[in-house]
């Protein structure tokens, strides 16, 4: 193509068309708002991984060295804050979700853009007043702002924390409604709900899971302020309140929230596996289903995170049996992907590398919450470096992976151009190895008896504990290098074309980066997703 | 004059019906949410009326039930008004929409008088709930803890109340603009549901609160 | 239009039923029934939501898809407190 022809062909797409923050801060547009998700919520996970590396570093020895045991409460409770309420729960919805989920589906657009950019400011918002609180001088609850230590013997910034979380979950149920209000009415002609991609069928039932259990969050923080605030009895025993029911309410929301930090994950693992492995996703019918039951299952196991809080016994096994179902939809799709690879030509690009990591560390994190569904087990491990472990085994091993694994995947539509495979394949790996090394010693530790939330420990914990110190070490390089080399692709990167990975879905039948409308003619769905040998045969073809 | 369809169908919608559709849809799904909001506090209120009965009864006893079920006379009222608004709205009758608009207005503002002068009552009887609580019974702590829950949960529902009356207010304004027609009003149908949700809450509260224990009020 | 319109008839009649069990459970509620009285008053309250999610809300009218919307936020309302309510009253302590 001659420079003066391409001049005049430049494409026009939603980066370049509107100039200027004005038309970003003001964009309606859910690519947009996605991009700016996508930058909110990388800042926050980068600081709070800042507070996990400073825990790492003053667990490198067993003497209290760099911080003392208030500032090592607040660096722990800043930690799950941030990482919980500011990275994974609007992690992977809020950008990848909010970018692909109208274009999967072949819309124009979600179906309340105004609310949607209204739930990023109330996002930003919540996200201020929380680092307010941090700047102001921390909180030192810990993530779960239990009762009556949060309203009665603290003195830090108890209410102004909870306020943040509290603003940021309204961000949530909006976006949660946006999404499920999208995907019922705003289909294309003829994708039928058995025809949406694995994505969207699992980001219904994040949806679903942020619609009725936030607002529950949100009370419950309510109450909790008005007991400290207005120093009244709600919670607190010693005006006849019960603390347990604090641990009722929020595990109510908080449990369900585990799905919706993993379901997300599972969204995009199944999208990656049968594009690099070539197949159609095995049992597409059961996946579906089991994203369904993973949300409906979820609201009615809360009970396990209170299995020593004095649940009447009988509860407690109901609990307990209830923690172990939620357990089969979760496996379903485990062995459902495995036989997705099975016989399928397989090519280990990045986000397949991700997908991988992501099968295995999520089943051995799945593996170690069926111990902690057992009562006995349960009660020997609670409140140690298992449970720990256990759950970053899902957060990190789980959605994190899927995160990157996602945007790798992705990253070619969003931005048009390619990252350099070479180093982004290193660092995949760096993050697997570094990964194992931080978290697998915690399993040890934690059976061992190393208790959670102490700046000090025992001697003898120390070598495994410099294990961790030092795989958190590397991992942080692993999380580094892609902010790098991705920023760098979006300027130097070699242009992408539509459809790199040869993937199925609508998104790939669109120019890359997309144009404002997503779609140069409105889309018309004729079969089944992730229909491999159509393409195959239609490239013989053409 | 209504404004042009091509200006109220929003450009991610493919045609009106979608689009009214849609928006309804999002509605109930914010009203699913508004459910569990609330729930969270009927919950609490549940577990403590298991732990206290009797506080609890007794709390209710000392209601005002004039009060109550009056108020509750003028909430099913604005009901009617604002589903006889929406009536209106539907078959094109502008000048009674701003009509039953203004009366549901009207009603709920008077809700909000008697609630706030109950709340004043109470603050007379020493039933707000802190250092300076007081109750004639044997256990004044539990009986607080009624108080407190009556607070926050009625507290709320004022609350959703003033946001309905914004609503209704913007309503009248678009309205009068001409922005509503028969072909167009799904804002109209929209507020009408919010506010017959917040309607169906107060139904809940005042059986919790004023009706449990009406049997041993003393007059 | 798909939505079928309400006639001013309906809502009438539903207005006045409303009001009607408003005022039998205010009277009922002067009789001392034991614990039956919170059963009465809450379930009373129930059929006064229903009538009004039915009729004024146009429930009765709507898409399969937005009632289920409705029922989903009282559904999972009923398992928060049941499940809740489960563990107070099979504690022993």
């Amino acid at each position: 193509m001659t420079p003066v022809a391409e001049a005049v062909t430049v494409e026009r797409n939603y980066l370049n068309q509107g100039e200027g923050i004005l038309s970003w801060l003001f964009t309606l547009d859910h690519k947009r708002i996605a991009i700016l998700y996508l930058v909110s919520v990388t800042m926050f996970f980068f600081l709070g991984g800042l507070f996990a590396l400073l825990m790492r570093l003053e667990l490198l020895t067993p003497r209290a060295w760099l911080f003392n045991p208030g500032d090592y409460n607040k660096m722990f409770s800043m930690h799950g804050i941030i990482m919980v309420w500011f990275f994974l729960i609007p992690s992977i919805p809020t950008t990848l979700g909010n970018f692909f989920i109208p274009m999967m589906i072949g819309a124009k657009d979600l179906a309340f853009p105004k609310l949607n950019l209204l739930s990023w400011y109330i996002f930003m918002f919540g996200g201020a007043v929380t680092v307010f609180a941090l700047v102001r001088g921390g909180v030192d609850t810990g993530w779960t702002f239990y009762t009556p230590l949060s309203t009665t013997y603290l003195n830090t910034y108890v209410t102004a924390t909870a306020t943040g979380v509290f603003i940021a979950g309204f961000s949530s149920i909006l976006t949660g409604l946006n999404f499920i209000a999208t995907i019922h009415r705003m289909r294309a002609p003829g994708m039928t709900w058995f025809r949406l991609p694995m994505f969207i069928w699992t980001h219904y039932a994040t949806s679903l899971v942020l619609v009725l259990a936030t607002p529950v969050l949100a009370v419950t923080l309510l109450m909790m302020g008005v007991e400290r605030i207005f120093h009244v009895g709600i919670f607190d025993p010693a005006l006849g309140g019960d603390p347990v029911l604090f641990q009722h309410m929020f595990w109510f929301y908080s449990h369900p929230a585990v799905y919706i930090m993993v379901l997300p994950g599972m969204a995009v693992i199944s999208e990656i596996i049968p594009t690099f492995s070539r197949k159609p996703l095995f049992g597409y019918d059961f996946v579906a289903y089991a994203s369904m039951a993973i949300a409906v299952i979820g609201f009615l196991v809360w009970g396990h995170h209170m299995f020593v809080a004095g649940l009447s016994i009988y509860s407690a096994m109901a609990f307990s049996f209830l923690s172990y179902l939620v357990a089969v939809p979760s496996a379903i799709k485990v062995f459902n992907w495995s036989a997705t690879l099975y016989k399928g030509s397989i090519s280990w690009d990045t986000p397949m590398l991700y997908a991988i990591g992501f099968l295995g560390l999520f089943t051995i994190g799945g593996m170690t919450g069926l111990f902690l569904a057992a009562l006995g087990i349960d009660v020997h491990v609670t409140d140690t470096y298992f449970v720990i472990a256990h759950f970053h085994y899902i957060m990190v091993g789980g959605t994190v992976m899927a995160f990157l694994g996602g945007i790798h995947y992705f990253w070619p539509k969003i931005t048009g151009r390619l990252y350099p495979e070479g180093l982004a394949r290193l660092s995949a790996l760096i993050v697997f190895v570094g990964f194992n090394l931080t978290f697998f010693p915690q399993f040890v530790l934690g059976y061992l008896g190393m208790p959670r939330r102490y700046a000090a420990y025992p001697t003898e914990f120390q070598m495994l504990n410099v294990l961790s110190t030092a795989g958190a070490s590397i991992l942080g390089v692993g999380y580094i290098f892609p902010l790098c080399y991705l920023l760098w692709s979006w300027k130097y990167g070699k242009k992408a074309g539509p459809n790199p990975w040869r993937g199925t879905g609508l998104e790939w039948t669109t120019a890359s980066p997309p144009p404002r409308d997503n779609f140069e003619v409105s889309p018309i769905v004729e079969g089944p997703p992730y229909d491999f040998g159509r393409m195959r045969e239609e490239l013989h073809l053409g | 004059m209504a404004e042009p369809l091509a200006l109220i169908l929003r450009e991610q919608f493919h045609a009106p019906e979608q689009q009214r559709e849609t928006a309804t849809l999002g509605m109930w799904i914010f009203i699913s949410t508004e459910i569990m909001l609330f729930g969270g506090l009927f919950l609490a209120f549940s577990v403590y009326r298991m732990y206290y009965p009797q506080a609890f009864i007794a709390g209710s006893a000392d209601m005002n039930i004039a009060l109550g079920a009056t108020n509750t006379a003028v909430l099913i009222c604005s009901s009617f008004t604002m589903a006889l608004g929406v009536h209106s709205a539907e078959v094109g009758g502008r000048k009674l929409l701003n009509l039953f608009l203004a009366l549901t207005m009207i009603l709920g503002a008077v809700f909000l008088g008697i609630k706030f002068t109950e709340y004043y009552l109470h603050y007379l009887d020493h039933r707000v709930p802190g250092p300076g609580f007081l109750f004639p019974s044997a256990d004044p702590p539990k009986a607080e803890m009624f108080f407190l829950l009556y607070f926050i949960m009625t507290g709320l529902h004022a609350l959703h109340m003033f946001v309905g009356e914004g609503i209704l207010f913007s309503m009248i304004l678009r309205n009068r603009a001409g922005s509503f027609s028969a072909e167009y009003h799904t804002p109209v149908v929209l507020a009408g549901l919010y506010w017959h949700f917040v309607d169906v809450i107060w139904v809940f509260l005042f059986a919790i609160f004023y009706i449990e224990g009406l049997h041993l009020h003393k007059w | 239009m798909a939505q079928p319109i309400v006639s001013k008839k309906t809502y009438a009649l539903t207005f006045g039923t409303l009001l009607g069990i408003t005022a039998l459970t205010t009277l009922l509620g002067f009789i001392d029934m034991g614990s039956l009285n919170t059963v009465v008053a809450v379930g009373l309250a129930g059929v006064k939501a229903c009538l009004i999610a039915g009729f004024f809300m146009h429930g009765f009218y709507e898409s399969r898809t937005v009632r289920i919307a409705m029922i989903a936020g009282v559904a999972w309302f009923l398992i928060m407190i049941s499940l809740t309510l489960v563990d107070y009253a099979s504690r022993f302590w």
